[in-house]
């Protein structure tokens, strides 16, 4: 058991110092704000590197080429991730890999893995929704990076079952709107005519892809909160007004620690719903452990991210300054794959009592 | 007196019953307002909100507080009430106004004759258009800690330092610039405030793009720039203590419920359009944020009535800047909540300015900050009003 805990804590520290590769811990932001507002919005090397280092099949079985990881992982490359601000859209890859690794016909699954295609999956027909409806005619909404995309997987029902289908990009009818951090948002055309079936039946797999990505964007949030935080106290730490450091100021200090104590909610939320899932949950308690991380990153996120711009004054609220991406980077993730509303009502509606 | 500017409206508005007042200012907004500029989603340059400005101005409606014999409307306390009410409740935007609200008032209680004769005018016809130079890099919160010096050299000031956080700028040809005139003295009493032309040679403006991607505010570098010194307003070295008397028009300013307001209405369309609006939970929050809402228009109609009976406002009027910029902050946090992946768009959804939650989620971040942080004016509070030591 012991020596079990020992690997997994090896291998987080491992995929820790692995994202140094892309997003580096202490590194400057060039490279995030010279991609912003430029089409795709992120770089096809980075997120090629990403596939290289087995991040897209990172919880892909290794007998289908994935790195047979889990969410204890995937949620510490999603810290890292988030505190780099990087805007490869790491996080769909994973879901479409995912779908693609249940897949009878698996032909687009190397090339995604090694992150030479960009596979993203258009499933949602609604906003805040973990619903999977398949109508075959119905737009699909809210694709993240939707202009990078080099294939789209579209969920379709057939009665009891959910089918996957490969649409290509080249072609798709994709309407494009810019998101706050200067990335972009798809509502894509399902277009079965142009499609190739690829599942039979996908519904049981989404389901937990679907709740996979919503504690990793939790995890992106965590990184997102805790880096911005830091910011935030190296300003405490050194600005001065009124001939005295602002940070020993006691209103000030009282607010850093109530913050403090936000992240380590979000942490122990995200890490223990992680812990859950890769223990196998399935069903009630899986869905419950990831609506309460989602939503614990929402709600304490998003108030850590305010926080740090007000803390920061005028000088936050200035796109030169970095506080601000942390900030534009949470209004976009912080509703993807649910709403704190959302969240705290299927948690409630579950009322599971054996989720301590 | 010596200095008599012929006001436009001959009509005594004052004379008229507070409600004939109100339906004839509001038929005049309503026949004459730009329909393009209703509700603008950001605050508008010079050249956008240049129109209105003039069709004030043509009207004699610019300045409702200056006195008559200045240009004014001189409209009492209550009327000028009545009157902002009704241009914040079309929706009017907020012209480049330095001159209006901040340079006249400061000319008209402590400038010279000449000051007065030259300076309001140009005012009133919009042929200076003026920016506030207070905030400096390392003097916002602590503005009394400001460098930014001027030395006399014969008969003008020679300027260096910086200022930051100036509004519109850029569309200024003057400025109102507080400046250090005594290195020696206590921090408050070495200020002075200098009125200087935006064209001297030696100015730089560099607009800061904030988190809205818009550039409303800029840096103001002077660097050797020559101020005649008759454009000293008042006694050198005062200047401190007529700036703040001009702050307490921020105040009252930034805690009116307009803006909470406005967000208000905008939520509920919001949550119409997300299907949110049925929810019991989301009509909880509603009605909590409509409450707060109904309160701060309580407490705000309180301190207009000190003012319709002309008395001055005291420090307490810190109170409203705190609650209602941290009501508009909630109301756009409850939007991003019902948004969706909505939270994270760039523009309005479906093109439609009145769903526009980033946007606004984004604008009330400042109001906090902005016009004296939350944090000083709850420092205000517990010194000035409560008394509490230290």
């Amino acid at each position: 058991m012991s020596q079990a805990l020992d690997d997994r804590t090896e291998s987080i520290r491992m995929i820790r110092d692995s994202a140094g590769a892309v997003a580096p811990r202490g590194g400057d932001t060039k490279r995030v704000r010279a991609l912003r507002f430029q089409s795709p919005g992120f770089d096809r090397a980075v997120f090629a590197e990403m596939g290289a280092l087995g991040w897209i099949g990172l919880a892909v079985g290794e007998d289908a080429g994935g790195a047979g990881l889990g969410m204890s992982e995937a949620v510490a490359l999603a810290e890292e991730i988030g505190a780099g601000l990087a805007p490869e859209p790491l996080i769909p890859a994973m879901l479409s890999a995912r779908l693609l690794a249940a897949s009878e016909d698996k032909a687009l699954l190397g090339p995604l893995l090694e992150g030479g295609k960009v596979v993203l999956t258009a499933w949602q027909e609604k906003a805040d929704t973990l619903a999977v409806p398949g109508t075959p005619d119905a737009p699909r909404v809210f694709v993240p990076m939707a202009a990078g995309a080099d294939a789209f997987l579209l969920p379709v029902r057939e009665g009891n079952r959910i089918a996957l289908h490969v649409l290509e990009a080249a072609g798709a009818d994709l309407a494009l709107e810019k998101t706050m951090d200067g990335g972009n948002l798809g509502t894509l055309r399902a277009d079965l005519g142009r499609a190739t079936r690829v599942a039979d039946d996908i519904g049981a797999v989404i389901e937990q892809a679907l709740d996979e990505a919503a504690l990793v964007t939790a995890g992106h949030m965590l990184g997102l909160a805790e880096k911005a935080f830091e910011l935030t106290l190296a300003y405490l730490r050194t600005r001065q007004q009124f001939g005295r450091i602002i940070g020993t100021f006691q209103a000030l200090q009282h607010r850093a620690a109530d913050l403090k104590i936000h992240i380590a909610l979000i942490r122990a939320a995200v890490e223990s719903a992680a812990a859950t899932l890769d223990a196998g949950a399935t069903g009630a308690v899986r869905h419950a452990a990831v609506s309460k991380a989602k939503h614990r990153a929402i709600e304490s996120g998003m108030l850590v991210l305010r926080q740090c711009i007000q803390l920061h004054g005028g000088i936050g609220y200035t796109d030169e300054y970095d506080v601000g991406l942390y900030l534009r980077r949470g209004m976009v993730i912080m509703n993807q794959y649910g709403s704190a509303n959302l969240h705290r009502r299927r948690f409630m509606a579950l009322a599971p009592e054996d989720v301590e | 007196m010596a200095v008599s500017i012929a006001p436009k409206e001959t009509t005594d508005l004052n004379a008229m019953e507070d409600e004939a007042f109100r339906l004839h200012v509001r038929s005049w907004i309503e026949a004459n307002y730009p329909a393009e500029l209703r509700n603008p989603p950001k605050r508008l340059h010079w050249e956008e909100n240049k129109p209105w400005y003039f069709m004030l101005a043509e009207k004699g409606w610019l300045c409702p507080g200056w006195p008559r014999q200045f240009g004014g409307l001189g409209l009492s306390p209550a009327k000028q009430i009545i009157f902002t009410e009704e241009i914040e409740r079309h929706g009017c935007a907020r012209t480049n106004d330095h001159g209006i609200v901040m340079v006249g008032p400061l000319l008209i209680n402590h400038g010279t004759d000449e000051q007065q004769e030259y300076f309001l005018p140009k005012i009133l016809n919009g042929e200076h258009i003026w920016c506030q130079g207070y905030s400096e890099p390392n003097a916002g919160s602590d503005l009394a800690a400001l460098r930014t010096e001027a030395v006399l050299d014969g008969d003008h000031y020679v300027v260096n330092g910086q200022k930051i956080w100036t509004t519109l700028a850029m569309d200024a040809n003057w400025c109102f610039l507080l400046v250090r005139t005594d290195k020696n003295a206590k921090k408050q009493e070495g200020i002075s405030f200098l009125l200087v032309d935006m064209a001297t040679p030696g100015i730089t403006v560099k607009p800061i793009i904030n988190l809205e991607y818009h550039d409303e505010f800029c840096e103001v570098f002077f660097d050797n720039v020559r101020v005649p010194a008759k454009n000293l307003v008042g006694t050198p070295n005062r200047g401190w203590d007529m700036a703040k008397a001009l702050l307490s028009f921020e105040r009252i300013y930034l805690g009116s419920p307009r803006l909470s307001a406005y967000a208000f209405t905008r939520l509920r369309q919001l949550a119409e359009r997300m299907g949110a609006w049925e929810d019991p939970a989301f009509q909880e929050t509603y009605g909590r944020l409509r409450l707060d809402l109904e309160d701060l228009k309580s407490l705000y109609g309180a301190f207009v009535d000190k003012l319709r009976r002309g008395e001055t406002l005291g420090p307490d009027v810190s109170m409203l800047k705190v609650f209602q910029t941290e009501l508009f902050q909630r109301i756009t946090d409850t939007m991003l909540d019902i948004a969706g992946e909505n939270a994270g768009l760039l523009e309005p959804m479906e093109g439609n300015r009145n769903l526009n939650p980033t946007g606004l989620y984004i604008q009330a971040r400042p109001a906090t900050i902005y016009g004296g942080s939350n944090e000083i004016q709850r420092n205000i509070l517990s010194k000035n009003v409560l008394g509490l030591p230290g």
